[in-house]
């Protein structure tokens, strides 16, 4: 369980060519930030264009079709066109908070890429309170939020950023209580290593089977997080025009637009970590690797390895944004009440016996449950 | 502690209910992903106008007799027609005709009442223009023959619902020249005429 490691390769590289230790960790450490900060704008982008498909063929239309090969270049179309139009400010709001609000959106959501990993060792930064820091740092955006809304000068924004604050702060306990029980399964907090162990036996090592409530906790509470249908009440666009994003307009609209999509894409990652067994392919890839005689040091195995563990957690971080979609044109939207009805009568109580149960099998069978 | 339980398990079939809906419904949603799209891509394909339709209206300047009827059945008195007296035909002589269509409703009653049908509907239907009073058509304009979606090169033509086939529900799975369900008015009469004869 090593795979490939591009930062020491990269340092030996540079020391080789006569530089230092530490300069050589220097150059090389904005690299896998940039890098993942472009893979989540482009994964960010192809969830709008998968959006747009997707809903276009559940109602029978085509979607956009003449930009570029089956309308691929609308994203990059959409981003133009923001940053070209005007960023107004309306009168008697706040502008610095108007301004701030979205920025605080956007650097929370993208933030917590800083330790996803797209395999062994494709992360910024394995931390090992992972799961945690995720979590906190998805309740800064509510403030941002909040901010948005309240410095608008605006009754829709004000309640659409109240309503998002207030829909954030009831799905984080759930959210939290399922990923504590898949924590503790693991005995770890580190996304690498609660993905590692759930390796093994291919799909059957997955936490799916496992922890099956909480997988369906975890989707629900992300689906409200990410404040999508049928959970979308701060955005309501027949009630609350656009919620908090009423007054916002040009690139500001942009951070909001990129940073709700950015967070789905991050949502969708968290599920496949979590319950879904991360870059993990459903047959055990060591167990082919032993049948077929290659060395599991070997170069290119290695990076074949790499190659297919990105491809799977991508395929399952998309299967889920798939599913996200078509329950968008399925489900209604859910009334204020009902939405804390489910949070906190439902959703919380279940995670915590879901907890409790996940606590009394480790014990019991400390072999399955990681004892 | 039997009612707290009954209660968790109408609270979990509720649950289970409310599940299986969801599943319900995402089959059907995800059936639709699978079907044909029903949009018309507008100026590559077409829809062809019914037989009944009622698009810019065609105006012989010949056949005019400037007798009104025209002005008078319209709605608002959009006909333009202006005439003059020529004493040595005594009859009227039509000099111009004009029609806006940037304010005609495309009732059709002037081509209703028109005594020598010189005016008629025809199925054109994109008269966008970039200024309003180009769509001001006089007796020239007015004169033009109508374009037909089907002879168009550029246009893919499609039928509506009621011109398909038997058995075809979308436009897009059938040739428009494919027969169409039902038979035509002319065989309906020849019909009658032989069950007369007999």
């Amino acid at each position: 369980m090593n795979g490939i490691d591009l930062q020491q390769s990269f340092v030996g590289l540079l020391t080789g060519l006569g530089l230092t230790q530490g300069v050589a960790r220097a150059v090389w450490m904005p690299l896998p930030m940039l890098l993942v900060v472009l893979v989540v704008t482009v994964g960010a982008l192809a969830s709008t264009w998968l959006e747009r498909k997707i809903s276009a063929a559940a109602q029978q239309r085509i979607g956009p079709e003449y930009a570029g090969p089956f309308g691929l270049a609308i994203p990059a179309a959409d981003v133009v066109k923001l940053l070209i139009k005007q960023t107004t400010v309306p009168a008697q709001s706040d502008p610095l908070l108007f301004v701030l609000g979205p920025v605080i959106v956007f650097i929370s959501v993208f933030l917590s890429f800083l330790v996803i990993p797209f395999g062994q060792n494709l992360v910024i930064s394995d931390v090992t309170t992972g799961v945690f820091l995720v979590i906190a740092i998805s309740s800064i955006a509510p403030i941002g939020l909040l901010m948005a809304g309240y410095s608008s000068n605006n009754k829709y924004s004000l309640l659409g950023g109240l309503r998002a604050a207030a829909q954030s702060i009831s799905y984080e306990i759930p959210l939290a209580l399922a990923a504590l029980a898949v924590v503790m399964m693991s005995n770890n907090l580190s996304t690498i290593d609660i993905v590692n162990q759930q390796a093994g036996l291919g799909i059957l090592s997955w936490n799916v089977w496992r922890q099956p409530i909480g997988f369906v906790i975890f989707m629900i509470a992300v689906l409200a997080e990410c404040e999508r249908i049928p959970f979308d009440l701060p955005e309501a666009e027949e009630e609350l025009v656009a919620g908090y994003q009423t007054e916002y307009s040009g690139v500001n609209f942009m951070l909001f637009y990129g940073a709700s999509y950015a967070n789905l894409f991050l949502s969708a990652l968290l599920v496949a970590i979590l319950y879904l067994g991360g870059w993990e392919l459903p047959f055990p890839i060591d167990r082919v690797a032993e049948i077929f005689r290659i060395p599991e040091s070997s170069t290119i195995w290695q990076i074949v390895a790499a190659f297919l563990g990105v491809t799977m957690i991508l395929l399952k971080a998309f299967a889920f944004i798939f599913l996200a979609i078509l329950l968008r044109w399925t489900v209604p939207r859910v009334r204020i009440d009902q939405l804390l009805d489910l949070g906190w009568k439902f959703l919380l109580p279940i995670g915590l016996v879901n907890l409790l149960i996940t606590a009394a099998l480790k014990l019991a069978f400390p072999v399955a449950f990681g004892g | 502690m039997m009612k707290f339980l009954s209660k968790v398990g109408d609270y979990a079939r509720d649950a289970v209910q409310a599940a299986k809906y969801i599943g319900q419904g995402m089959a059907v949603t995800f059936d639709h992903m699978q079907r044909r799209p029903i949009t018309v891509r507008y100026p590559y394909e077409k829809l062809i106008p019914s037989e009944r339709f009622r698009g810019r209206i065609h105006f012989e300047f010949d056949k005019c007799i400037s007798c009104e009827v025209c002005v008078r059945v319209c709605p608002i008195n959009l006909p333009v027609v202006d005439w003059e007296y020529n004493a040595e035909i005594k009859k009227k002589e039509l000099k111009h005709y004009s029609i806006d269509f940037g304010v005609c409703i495309f009732c059709g009653n002037c081509v209703e009442y028109c005594p020598t049908n010189c005016l008629s509907m025809t199925e054109e239907y994109d008269l966008s223009t970039f200024d309003r009073h180009e769509l001001n058509f006089d007796n020239v304009a007015l004169g033009r023959l109508p374009s037909k979606v089907t002879d168009d090169a550029m246009v893919t033509p499609i039928r509506e619902l009621a011109y398909l086939p038997k058995g075809v529900m979308e436009g897009h799975r059938a040739d428009h020249t494919e027969r169409r369900a039902g038979k035509l008015p002319v065989e309906i009469i020849e019909a009658a005429q032989e069950q007369a004869e007999n």
